[in-house]
């Protein structure tokens, strides 16, 4: 017995060494660390960072970027206290605030034009997708995977119709499965996947993410969590401004927005300008939709609870406006 | 064999106690590390609505058929080698280059060349679990006493009878813990695999079911997927390879 004590105790004991070492970590006050992914609804972000307008707002701010693949790592690594601020769509932020993740939306980022594509000469429309024809998007829960979902429960009446042929892929893999017209029959994506896709023969659109949604929406938001608002006010706010520069200057000179940011698309600058000017791409810091997405996945199940206040949502300091103007927009779009 | 087991329930309780202390002393938040109350009525849920046991199913079948279609593959070439100096310098070569390369590496080029069906997964887990088999084997086959050899000349064996009287058994301690390896293996291969392609079928299988509870943000539910593994990773060490132990080369006292 004597030696299974031993072994219990030295077991606590490293416990306890390992969540001390957790709080040491001091001195975080300068330093901002913010989650960047790939996709032209980001560009406001990525002028953020090629332009330096948080260095430039405090010289003595680190600012630290973290390229993760997936909503869900970023997700994971803001829980971990790694990341500070991140974007994303509304379901995936509203999944995590539903099960409990202290976080809120900081403003709207962008609206984007999302688009099933498929390689199918014989499917025309949701109806003519036979079990076998395969979809991809990002992951369940993502936005495109709830959109689809909305547009089979209005279509079908069965919100889950589809859920059995999803194939989880990264945009740029599905695209490719896509084109290569192997494995996959449709392709959820977004831009600029849906503009590259949609300049190649054979390919169509289906169904638009407006179609599926009944209306305008926010595809992309700014999320930070809780804590890092609290603690380190000033940071926030250095942030906030520069996020409001950034959505401001690339509405009003896209010209001099697809100069400094084509290198980063890896696109010339005539297509980058060509992809910021498409229909449906707008950089706003509104927030369109949030109500029909709750009302939507609490009805479905995808959440637990459905009667969030806006401020339970969006930080007293956001970018998107008051309650009530979010409240107007929902009866718009309602209608 | 009794006291394995008390002390086996008995640590497993201690860890348990343990976790869930930790998780009530709030140390950690619950989201990062849920209790084992809430871990357990995950894994109810999921085992109630049957979509579970399903999963668990679909996973144990894929591993069975990669397993059984390794050992086989495995048993063939190291036989070969063990009989011919040429083949052995081939697939040594083969093992080689292959055995350290993970399977996740290969998985761009797998989902090139066979797709993100059940087939890719097979391969991967075939991959994860032919190499060690043969390196195991090929040692089981070349540590036999030359006196055992020496008897089968003796008796005038041919080959045929050579290898199942005197190899095969003489090398089987080797050929069970390449198996024990071999198990272990095909469950890390699945699960990556299966976490990687998504849904493979209507159902997919374990990795579907933790990669779906981390989509959805479910942390109970991943530790629920990862308890259910564990469990049956016991479960096959306790009463399969040991039974199959006792059987055969604790019987024949080649092993304590």
């Amino acid at each position: 017995m004597k030696k299974y004590l031993t072994i219990i105790i030295v077991l606590i004991l490293t416990l306890l060494l390992v969540s001390g070492c957790e709080n040491n970590e001091a001195g975080r006050q300068q330093k901002i660390t913010i989650a960047e992914q790939y996709g032209l609804a980001y560009a406001p972000v990525q002028l953020i960072k090629e332009l330096k307008f948080l260095e430039e707002a405090n010289p003595n701010l680190e600012v630290e970027w973290k390229q993760l693949s997936n909503t869900t790592s970023i997700r994971e690594s803001m829980l971990a206290g790694e990341v500070d601020i991140a974007f994303m769509a509304i379901p995936p932020f509203l999944i995590a605030r539903d099960k409990g993740m202290e976080w809120k939306i900081i403003s709207g980022l962008s609206e984007s034009p999302l688009g099933l594509m498929t390689n199918r000469g014989d499917i025309n429309s949701l109806a003519d997708f036979k079990a076998d024809a395969k979809i991809a998007l990002p992951q369940p829960g993502s936005i495109q995977h709830i959109l689809l979902s909305m547009a089979a429960e209005r279509e079908f009446g069965e919100v889950d119709r589809f859920d059995e042929q999803l194939l989880t892929m990264s945009h740029p893999d599905a695209m490719n499965a896509l084109l290569a017209g192997r494995e996959v029959s449709a392709h959820f994506a977004s831009a600029p996947y849906l503009f590259l896709e949609s300049k190649e023969e054979g390919i169509k659109k289906i169904l638009s993410g407006r179609e599926a949604f009944g209306g305008d929406f926010t595809f992309i938001i700014g999320v930070s969590t809780e804590e890092f608002y609290e603690q380190q006010p000033k940071n926030y706010a250095y942030f906030l401004n520069a996020l409001e520069k950034a959505i401001e200057f690339i509405d009003g000179q896209p010209e001099e927005i697809a100069e400094i940011l084509a290198d980063n698309y890896n696109l010339s600058q005539t297509e980058m300008l060509e992809y910021l000017n498409w229909p449906g791409m707008t950089f706003t810091s509104e927030i369109k939709g949030l109500n029909k997405f709750i009302d939507f996945m609490a009805a479905e199940s995808y959440l637990e609870a459905n009667n969030y206040q806006y401020s339970e949502l969006v930080f007293e300091k956001n970018l998107a406006g008051s309650e009530n103007i979010s409240k107007e927009e929902a009866v718009q779009n309602e209608e | 064999m009794k006291s394995k087991y008390k002390q086996r329930i008995f640590w497993g309780i201690i860890l348990a106690l343990i976790w869930q202390l930790t998780a009530v002393s709030g140390i950690f938040s619950k989201m990062i590390f849920p209790g084992l109350d809430q871990i357990l009525t995950a894994l109810f849920d999921s085992l109630k609505d049957g979509t579970l046991i399903k999963q668990i199913g679909f996973s144990l079948s894929v591993i069975a058929q990669g397993l059984f279609l390794a050992t086989i593959t495995a048993l063939i070439l190291s036989l070969t080698a063990y009989f011919s100096s040429y083949a052995a310098g081939l697939i040594d070569t083969l093992t080689a280059l292959a055995h350290p390369l993970p399977g996740i590496a290969l998985m761009p080029l797998i989902l090139i060349w066979f797709g993100s069906g059940k087939t890719a997964i097979l391969i991967v887990i075939i991959h994860s679990v032919l190499w060690p088999l043969i390196l195991n084997l090929s040692t089981g086959f070349n540590s036999i006493p030359d006196i055992y050899t020496l008897i089968a000349k003796n008796y005038r064996l041919n080959k045929l009878e050579f290898m199942y009287k005197i190899l095969i058994p003489a090398s089987l301690p080797y050929f069970i813990s390449g198996l024990k390896i071999a198990w272990a293996r095909s469950w890390r291969a699945l699960i990556s695999a299966e976490m990687l392609f998504g849904a493979i079928n209507s159902l997919g299988g374990l990795g579907w079911y933790i990669f779906q509870k981390r989509v959805f943000f479910d942390l109970p539910g991943v530790f629920a997927g990862i308890i259910v593994i564990i469990l049956i990773g016991i479960a096959v060490e306790d009463f399969i390879f040991e039974k199959l132990e006792a059987k055969t080369v604790q019987k024949w006292g080649m092993l304590k």
